[in-house]
């Protein structure tokens, strides 16, 4: 598989033109539920694959996590824009979005028992089967756990990614949040995860409030993180980093600066 | 019956000789200036245009007003300029590196307050805004008003031609004489006459160089909802250059509003198709009489007299 390779940025329309003024970029993100299945492509996203420029779907709202099948009508739209730009994978997250027909507006976490893991295996192989392109799957942050958690997250996951044969895509910005909002050591974690399965890795900002760390993607990437991450590569690096920002965008040359950072932490050519 | 001249003639020409004549003057006259007109409003070539700066698509794209509504954006943008409670303009900060004149001139006049309004009747804002459009003339993208007033002599030749065909209808009816061809080719001859007095402001290359910058910068739609804080201070200013004012209240509502800037969308399609629909093209001759602020400004989908021509 040639996968996304390199510093990549999330694609948003809010910064269509910071993301075309990247001379280096080979690799971006789009939220796949933005992107038409028909007509033509956002003019920005048009552009960049002109360039050759990687672009991967990132889906939000499969709810591989829910309880009922995923809806093969999103799983099918998921599968289009994948054609339609031309990607060499889309991912999704492990969560549900809603259940018994309400939608809860964002992520949720599903609870690590041996049952939530037949339920998110079903969903993905149906998932796969309709796919043209593998699927990463994405763990989520989490301010908290359920009570019925019969497994720990390294090997909830473990076990997802080995029967369903999904890649994974890792988000330093959760692992260091899960970690720190409940005590325990975010290196750990990244100990116990296969990470050869790794196809990229997210990087996200965020602030703590009330004392969590909460995953905002709208704040700048703090230190630790960074840190994360390179604890990460020097174990195994993966082979793409994606900065997530979806709000509060600053300026051009602080938004460089975070592209930079990531590519400092990892060797990866700078892109700016 | 068909001699050149019989005795109850008018004016002793004979109906279908002086018809003859009379449309083959029209056709000379319209031939000539439609090819003037499409040499001298071609402007430089696609890539002799260079660089063109927020301030000069502006004032290419909807006059004066424009321009200042761009160099407001830019300044707001940066945070250079404010707005205070009784709608006047203010100060907020430093004026930052890489600024034009006509920015300078309208930070000078929020210095002294002056209201949105009032910008374009500034002295130091009029001053910037002449410096901005000769330049524009220099560069082949803007037409001077002595060179707009030249190219409508074709437009005052028809006139004068149709006057003669009045005069002779007139004469014909008197003389009960048929002039029913004659009436007839007066129709088209006024509709031509009328197209011919309209000159667009700008060049054909002007016209282009703002479809392309149009297509580049589609991020800076409003409806992209665009970082406005990652595009910096060019970046507002370019926004509301090729999208109007539309982009002032999106980036910053609250002082578009409190600072009275009139709302105005320029969709890019109308002002770039065809120049037929901008009536108000000599509403903007010699860029001097936009001040009256709605002329120009509020042309909505027409790119406030943006005759594409």
């Amino acid at each position: 598989m040639t996968g996304p390779h390199g510093v990549g940025i999330g694609w948003r329309p809010e910064i269509a033109g910071f993301v075309a003024d990247l001379p280096g970029l080979r690799f971006v993100e789009v939220v796949a539920e933005g992107v038409a299945a028909a007509g033509p492509l956002p003019a920005g996203l048009a552009a960049l694959r002109e360039r050759g420029v990687t672009v991967v779907p990132h889906g939000v709202r499969l709810s591989l996590g829910g309880a009922e099948p995923v809806d093969p009508a999103r799983v099918a739209h998921l599968g289009a824009v994948a054609q339609r730009v031309g990607a060499p994978l889309v991912s999704e997250h492990i969560a549900f979005v809603r259940a018994g027909g309400v939608e809860a507006g964002h992520l949720l976490p599903v609870p690590r028992s041996r049952e939530a893991v037949d339920v998110v295996c079903a969903n993905v192989a149906r998932a796969q089967a309709a796919l043209p392109v593998p699927i990463a799957l994405e763990p989520i942050a989490a301010l908290f756990d359920w009570p019925d958690d019969e497994l720990d997250e390294a090997d909830f996951l473990t076990e997802i990614l080995d029967r369903t044969g999904a890649f994974l895509l890792l988000d330093v910005a959760n692992v260091y949040a899960n970690a720190r909002n409940r005590g325990a050591d975010p290196v750990a974690l990244l100990d116990r995860l296969p990470l050869e399965r790794v196809s990229y890795v997210h990087v996200a900002g965020g602030a703590e409030h009330g004392g969590y760390y909460h995953d905002t993607h709208a704040d700048p990437v703090p230190p630790a993180v960074l840190d994360l991450l390179r604890e990460l590569c020097a174990r195994h690096r993966p082979p793409a980093l994606l900065l997530e920002r979806d709000g509060h965008y600053p300026p051009a040359p602080a938004l460089r600066a975070e592209l930079d950072a990531l590519a400092a932490a990892s060797g990866f050519p700078v892109v700016t | 019956m068909t001699v050149l001249a019989a005795p109850g003639d008018t004016w002793g020409i004979s109906g279908p000789a002086f018809l003859g004549v009379y449309l083959l003057a029209a056709l000379v006259i319209v031939v000539a200036t439609v090819v003037h007109r499409l040499a001298a409003l071609a402007g430089p070539p696609v890539n002799g245009i260079g660089q063109l700066g927020p301030q000069q698509v502006a004032y290419l794209n909807g006059g004066q007003q424009l321009a200042v509504w761009a160099s407001v954006g830019g300044l707001r943008g940066s945070g250079a300029i404010g707005v205070r409670p009784d709608r006047r303009l203010t100060t907020g900060g430093p004026l930052p590196a890489g600024i034009t004149p006509l920015d300078q001139a309208i930070h000078f006049a929020a210095g002294r307050n002056a209201t949105t309004r009032e910008l374009v009747r500034d002295e130091w804002v009029i001053r910037a805004l002449d410096q901005l459009r000769t330049s524009l003339e220099q560069r082949g993208l803007a037409l001077a008003p002595a060179r707009r007033s030249a190219l409508r002599l074709g437009a005052f030749l028809l006139t004068a031609l149709l006057l003669v065909g009045m005069a002779r209808i007139v004469a014909g009816l008197a003389n009960d004489r048929p002039v029913g061809w004659l009436v007839l080719t007066q129709v088209p001859l006024i509709v031509v006459a009328v197209l011919l007095h309209r000159v667009p402001w700008r060049t054909r290359a002007a016209t282009r160089a703002l479809r392309d910058l149009r297509r580049q910068h589609t991020y800076l739609t409003p409806a992209s909802a665009p970082a406005y804080a990652t595009y910096g201070a060019a970046g507002a200013a370019m926004g509301v250059a090729l999208f109007g004012t539309a982009s002032l209240y999106a980036m910053d509502p609250g002082f578009a509003s409190q600072a009275e800037i009139q709302r105005q969308a320029i969709s890019g399609t109308g002002a770039s198709s065809s120049g037929g629909g901008c009536g108000g093209g000599s509403s903007c001759s010699g860029g001097s009489s936009c001040s009256g602020g709605s002329s120009c400004g509020g042309g909505g989908g027409c790119g406030g007299g943006g005759c594409g021509g």
